[in-house]
């Protein structure tokens, strides 16, 4: 049985169809690349799945439950997890504490105390190297810092699917294999699905990712094994247009 | 064991500076009215800052529970004068101040909790006029005419007692008020709720994706500030003047003054509610008496100032010096 399961997904916003009748599968523990120039309604996508926004027509099916109308404070406990594009610290809290939020009302949120949450927030602050950080206010990290803080808050959830909203996006190439390897390291360990949405960085897509989902104008135009998926005439036309006449 | 003590050291500072108040306002004469006045700010600060100062959120109708709270404790007074129940209607008006403030925070959360921020403010700027017009106009408990129970307080304590009541028992009643809301926040701090009003404070839409159920966590603070507020309102105005007009209870001046304490002392903050209060108090007392006529002038550059010096509020800022010093368990 698929992890997750979109058919006929759409989301309108007055008169422009964001998304358009998506269908898709994600498979426990898959690593899966959504990539779509600007406006191609990944972020959409992303919503809809999260509960952000609720679909007009579809379904979006979580582990055989259906949850197209779920809230999304019930979808975290159910293990979906989700970081942001531009990190959204909780600024005034600690690091520790930022983390701690994740495991309080995560998959386990019902079973962890405060001061579990805590100690599972430094497990996992070794694990990603904040060790530094801790004490500090999630605010004054640096951008690269919060992304990654931003992580370990949503693997603090101890999800079943990752949803990463372009988390390369602004690092250093050098930066970027680094939390690719990282990413790969802790998927493969605890079993997530990661579905990473991005936009340029294909750096990022072919270092990971099993499987490319290729969206253009709200549509999915191509769903395939990353190398396939990236040779894909219709990908090379939206990606970098026509090419030249002889 | 004792680390779960440890976690409750913060609260020391704050019961310190009440029990310095106390000590000052018993032994030095002439010192007790003031005292009690820092101390209607400081529980107005502690409960305020439940709701304020935990979620972010500003109500600008926030009185209206302190004046249903006042005609909790006037109405079980006035009415159950008769009943051989004697001090017990104390008790009973506290009980009805509290549910009265509870139910009307149920009833405002569950329409405006809807709004975010600045929508919010402005949907409860309309609540504590509303709800005083609806007192006058509908000549809900004798509308407009107020209740007076002077008479009721006198037969029920016997004169002496009544008068006790107004002068010292009914302001000790307050700071008791206040460091309650102290332990309830504290409490609050330590638990999940706590975590949940922090982040849906820091950003609401991010919390919502963490599993947090913000509704769910905005109405509790709601409700819990609201129930402080009714019960200031039992004592500091109705037990300590037995009498309640709706023009006087519905006052939005003394919202403002509560924002005012809580941004002002560091909202979010354990110690803040105090320090506000202390700095509003004392500064409002002793300019009214060296500045009269000009205490307001003076006033407000002085509270701008220290805004802009702390935005994080007086121990906002200590917070962040004590870091990483013996201090920094004491001070939240």
């Amino acid at each position: 049985m698929a992890l997750l399961e979109l058919e006929k997904v759409t989301k309108r916003f007055g008169g422009l169809v964001a998304v358009d009748g998506i269908s898709l599968e994600i498979k426990q523990g898959q690593f899966v690349g959504i990539v779509g120039p600007n406006g191609s309604g990944k972020t959409t996508l992303f919503n809809c799945i999260s509960g952000v926004f609720f679909p007009e027509e579809g379904q979006v099916i979580f582990e055989g439950q259906d949850i197209t109308t779920l809230p999304p404070y019930k979808r975290a406990p159910l293990g979906i997890g989700r970081t942001f594009q531009i990190p959204r610290p909780f600024a005034s809290a600690t690091v520790r504490e930022n983390i701690a939020v994740g495991a309080m009302f995560g998959t386990l949120g019902n079973q962890l105390s405060v001061d579990e949450s805590l100690d599972q927030a430094d497990i996992i602050i070794k694990r990603v190297g904040l060790d530094e950080h801790r004490g500090k206010a999630a605010g004054t990290l640096t951008p690269v810092e919060k992304k990654l803080m931003e992580i370990a808050r949503a693997l603090a959830m101890k999800p079943k699917l990752l949803l990463m909203d372009e988390a390369m996006a602004g690092m250093h190439p050098n930066d970027i294999d680094e939390m690719v390897a990282f990413i790969k390291k802790i998927a493969e360990e605890d079993k997530i699905a990661i579905v990473a949405m991005v936009e340029h960085i294909m750096r990022a897509v072919v270092g990971m990712a099993e499987k490319v989902i290729v969206l253009h104008q709200g549509a999915k135009i191509v769903d395939a094994p990353t190398k396939e998926a990236l040779q894909d005439p219709k990908v090379v036309e939206v990606y970098l247009g026509h090419p030249p006449e002889e | 064991m004792k680390t779960q003590i440890k976690k409750y050291y913060p609260l020391l500072p704050v019961y310190a500076a009440y029990l310095i108040l106390f000590i000052i306002g018993k032994n030095m004469t002439g010192m007790w009215q003031l005292v009690a006045m820092l101390l209607f700010y400081c529980a107005l600060g502690q409960a305020f800052n439940i709701f304020l100062g935990m979620t972010g959120y500003v109500d600008f109708g926030y009185v209206a529970f302190m004046g249903v709270g006042t005609y909790g404790m006037a109405l079980s007074i006035s009415r159950l004068a008769d009943t051989q129940m004697g001090i017990w209607i104390i008790a009973m008006g506290f009980l009805l101040a509290i549910l009265m403030s509870g139910l009307l925070s149920v009833a405002v959360g569950a329409v405006a909790l809807r709004l975010r921020g600045a929508y919010f403010a402005i949907a409860t700027i309309g609540v504590n006029e509303g709800f005083r017009f609806l007192i006058e106009g509908a000549r809900i408990w004798n509308g407009s005419e107020g209740i007076i129970f002077t008479a009721q307080l006198n037969k029920i304590l016997g004169r002496e007692a009544a008068s006790a009541l107004s002068t010292f028992w009914a302001d000790v009643m307050v700071l008791i008020i206040a460091a309650l809301a102290a332990l309830v926040t504290m409490v609050y701090m330590r638990s999940k709720i706590g975590y949940a009003l922090t982040a849906l404070r820091e950003d609401e839409d991010a919390a919502k994706v963490m599993g947090i159920n913000v509704t769910k966590f905005k109405i509790i603070a709601f409700i819990t500030s609201a129930g402080f507020a009714g019960l200031v309102g039992a004592s500091a105005w109705a037990l300590k003047t037995p009498y309640v007009f709706p023009p006087e209870v519905f006052e939005i001046h003394y919202t403002v003054e509560g924002i005012i304490i809580v941004l002002l002392g560091g909202a979010g903050t354990l110690l803040g509610p105090v320090a506000g209060g202390l700095i509003y108090g004392i500064s409002k007392y002793y300019l009214a008496i060296f500045l009269p006529g000009f205490q307001l002038l003076i006033f407000a550059p002085i509270i701008i100032i220290i805004i802009v010096m702390f935005p994080e509020g007086v121990v906002g800022m200590l917070k962040v010096r004590l870091n990483n010093t013996i201090f920094e368990r004491f001070i939240i």
